[in-house]
Formats: structure tokens, sequence, C-alpha cells
């Protein structure tokens, strides 16, 4: 925030009359004047009152003028420090705004090249308050505005998946099959902009760096057993098998198990696409000496070898332009990406009509320590 | 026959409210409906409803959570069901929103859109039905 006030300014010097002069000059011109005659009380005086300027002199018994700058430009945000010198020498003076002054005033001076210095680097520091504060603003609006705009395209499509809703409720009986059809695809294409949506939010929160994830010990049956439970409805749903088999005495990892359950649900959910009714999901995962590996299989159409080395892509799709399964096309690029943020690899193998397998690979912490305290006392 | 249940339903969503409000009646309830937080807060004094749905993000993030604590500060409103709704999933990845310990209880959060069937059961559960 800017200061409505008058600025106040410090003078460390450790000449009187010099001070006085100083104070004078300053105070005609509306400053509110601030003095000390040596360095510890002038430091003591600025931590205490936040000048806008200190004008610090070089040469002083005690702590020299080139220490108070160094110390004041670390205290005091936004401080400008003008050194003043009898010693004018070019190196003095490099060395000064090496260490945080931004200007230098030559001995002796006249009232008014006080005052233009002084007024020179008070518009410096509003400046760099102004540009502090816009570039403040301009990160919050960034990060703000993912959500704002995820919450405004979403809400639209939101209620409109209500009205189908109260549609199906209010008059779902006086329709026929074709109506109902029309209505459910409806709904469908609906979601999956919503997804679409959800993904890029995903996807931005990543880029940008606003994407919270913990790294916190976790266990991956906890992991397994959120996402399998989530999507049991939907394999039931389309009669597709969904078998389990994850020991419960795999090793910790760290990671964030929120985000990972995203990853989970995801590949399962593609699983579940791409495979037929009376097909077959499994999730497996077992130890060994660096990683806990989960493997993800399903007895679907298959990944073509071509298209194998691109699925992680954004927007890319193995089925083409034709493909009747569209999602997102962000899923797996996202699943990528966590796994990558957790040191994990993701794999893929696949045969066209058998089905799909990703392997999953978290690194174990201190797989030796990890192991002693696995084992039987 | 019986007295309708009364339902108050608040959110700044008009279409929302409309499309819910054709669900709820649907299931036999009367409806009442309220487009912010000062005029449900209102409503519920005057109407007395035997159960609330408060949109948690309308006119600023939150604004749910001051109405429901207004709400559950009447005295008709210490042991109504109230559920809340929100466009976001709370308890997914990203928002896990966990309530304070001295958080006014929440009988269900739900996720927009409801599924019909979802809402009137749940609503008949809650009302003892």
């Amino acid at each position: 925030m800017m200061k409505t006030q008058k600025p106040l300014i410090l003078i460390i010097d450790d000449e009187e009359p010099l001070r006085d002069g100083c104070r004078q000059a300053l105070e005609k011109s509306g400053y509110t004047v601030l003095t000390a005659g040596e360095g510890v009380e002038g430091i003591k005086i600025a931590r205490e009152n936040k000048p806008d300027i200190a004008f610090v002199d070089l040469k002083m018994p005690g702590i020299s003028g080139m220490e108070i700058i160094e110390i004041l430009s670390k205290d005091i945000p936004d401080i400008v420090l003008i050194m003043i010198t009898g010693y004018a020498t070019i190196l003095s003076a490099v060395e000064a705004i090496q260490k945080g002054a931004y200007d230098y005033l030559p001995k002796p001076f006249s009232p008014d090249q006080l005052r233009t210095v002084a007024r020179r680097g008070l518009d410096h520091r509003n400046l760099k308050i102004e540009t502090r504060r816009l570039r403040e603003e301009k990160e919050r609006m960034e990060k703000s505005f993912i959500t704002f705009v995820s919450h405004e395209m979403r809400s639209p499509l939101v209620v409109i998946r209500q009205y189908i809703e109260s549609l199906k409720a209010i008059a779902g009986d006086r329709f026929g099959k074709d109506v109902s059809d029309i209505i459910e695809r409806c709904s469908i294409r609906v979601q999956s902009l919503e997804e679409l949506i959800e993904h890029w939010l995903d996807f931005s929160r990543i880029e940008n760096g606003t994407f919270a994830q913990k790294k916190e010990p976790l266990r991956l049956s906890d992991v397994t057993s959120r996402s399998t439970e989530e999507m049991m409805p939907v394999c039931k749903g389309k009669g597709i098998f969904l078998e389990v088999n994850v020991p419960e005495n795999l090793f910790q990892i760290i990671g964030d198990e929120e985000s990972l359950v995203r990853v989970f649900i995801n590949i399962i959910g593609n699983a579940t696409k791409y495979t037929p009714e009376g097909g077959k999901i499994s999730v497996s995962a077992q130890n060994s000496e660096y990683y806990v590996t989960v493997d993800i299989s399903d007895t679907g159409v298959g990944i073509p070898q071509d298209k194998l080395p691109f699925i992680f892509e954004p927007f890319f799709r193995a089925g083409g332009k034709e493909e009747r399964h569209r999602g997102s096309g962000l899923g797996l690029t996202f699943c990528k990406k966590i796994m990558d943020s957790h040191g994990g690899e993701i794999d893929v193998t696949s045969k066209e009509g058998e089905g799909t397998t990703f392997i999953l690979k978290f690194p174990v912490p201190h797989p030796r320590a990890e192991k002693l305290s696995e084992a039987p006392a | 026959m019986s007295v309708k249940k009364k339902i108050l339903l608040i959110d700044d969503d008009k279409d929302f409210l409309f499309a819910t409000k054709l669900i709820l009646e649907k299931g036999g309830y009367e409806v009442f409906l309220a487009e912010d937080g000062k005029r449900g807060v209102e409503m519920w004094k005057s109407v007395s409803p035997d159960l609330a749905i408060i949109d948690m993000m309308m006119e600023t993030w939150g604004e749910g959570f001051e109405v429901l604590k207004k709400i559950r500060a009447t005295d008709t409103g210490k042991n109504t069901p109230l559920f809340m709704l929100s466009a976001v999933d709370l308890q997914g990845p990203y928002q896990s929103f966990e309530p304070p310990p001295e958080f006014p209880k929440v009988d269900r959060v739900l996720q927009k859109p409801v599924k019909a069937d979802d809402l009137l059961g749940y609503i008949a559960s809650a009302l003892g039905k």
C-alpha cells in the first residue's frame, strides 16, 4: 500500500551542521526528517520508523556507512539508500550500489541537489512498490482465474444435467425408447465436456504449480481399495468383472494419496471404456527390492503397437477420429505427470484383441530400512 | 391426505432452482425457493421448512456456510436436516474440504448435478419417511 502521509527521510551523518542543513532543506519541501549521528543509533531509528529514504554518510567513526547500507537494505524492505561521501570515487560508489544503495551524493552538495536526489529516490521507491503490487495482483489473478473459469464453465453444464434429471423425473414415464436414448446421449456428451474441463483444470494446475501435492507416507493398498471401490459400480453397470489382488504388506511409499487415487480411477476408467461386456479388469500389486509395482490389466480391445509410444501425449487418441469412447484426451497425460512427480514410472504393454496392461512403479524410500521393519521379530 | 413436507432450496442459480424444484415437486414436496443467502435465512424463519438445501458457492465462496450457521442458530434450525450443495467435489482430490470442529452440522453434502432418485432418496431418509 502506498503511503499518503509525508515521506519520511533519515539522515545518518556524524557532522551535526550537515544533518541540520539537510533537515532544513528537506523539511522545507514537505518531508519529515529523522537524524542520527552514528551508525548504531541510525539502524535503531531505521528499524523503528521504517523511513522511505536513508542518506548514509560513508565515512563515520564506529560502524561504517557501507555496513549500514548492507544491514538496512536487508532489514527494511523497499527502503531507498543513498550514500553521502566526501571521497566520491567510482569504486566506492560501485561497492555501495552492490551492497544495496540506490544512488550517491558527493560532498559538498547544495540543498537543491539534495532535494533532487531525494525526489528521484522517492520516485524509484514508489515505482518499485507499485511494480511489486501489480506483479502480486497478476499472480493472484492467474491462480484464481483457473478456479473461476472452471466454475463458470461447469455451472451451465451442471444446470443442463440437472434439467435432464428433472425431465426424466417429471416425464420419464411418457418417453419412448427413442426419446430416452436421445436424452441419455445428451447427458453423456455434457458429462464428457465436464470431464474435459476437469482434466484441463488439473492439467493447468500442474503446469502453473498450484496443484498441491502432499508428500506423506502412504499405503498403496489404501489407494487401490479407494479407487476400485469407486469404480466398482461402473464396472458392474458394464458387466465387467473387477478383480483386485493387492496384498496388505506392500511397502509404504511417499506421495499424495488423493492424486494417486485420481490416477488409478483414470486408468481403471479407461479400461472400462475399452473392455467389452463379460471382460475383466484386474488390479494387482507386489513389492520388489526398490519398487512397489501395481499392474492394471484389462481384457479389452488393446492398443496398436505403433500407437503405444504416444498414448501419454496430450489429446492423443489411440482410436483416431472415429473413436467411440471419447475421453478428454488428457487423462493419461495427467497420470504420467503425477507419476513423474512421485519419482515413479508408468508404462504400458498391449496386444490388439487381447488387452492392455498399465504398469505403475513407485520407488520405495530406504528399501533396506523398510525391509528390516517388515522382518519378523 | 397428509400435509406436504416443506423444503427450502437456496441457490443463486435460477435455473438450478427451477430444475431441482421440478424434481422435488414430483417427489411430493412443497418447495420454497431463495435466490440468495439473505433471503434464504428470511424464508427459513417465515416458512419453517422441514428440510433445507443450501448451495455453498453463491455470491462468494462460502456464503452457504454463513447461511448454514445462521439457520443452525435459530430455534427451528437446531435439529432440522440441512443439505449442502456444491458444484465441485468437496471431498475430491483437490478440494479435500475438512469442516472445522466448531462447524455446524451438515446432514449431507451433495455434488451438483444431483440425480433425481438420489436426491429424493436422501430427503426421504433424512425426513424419516
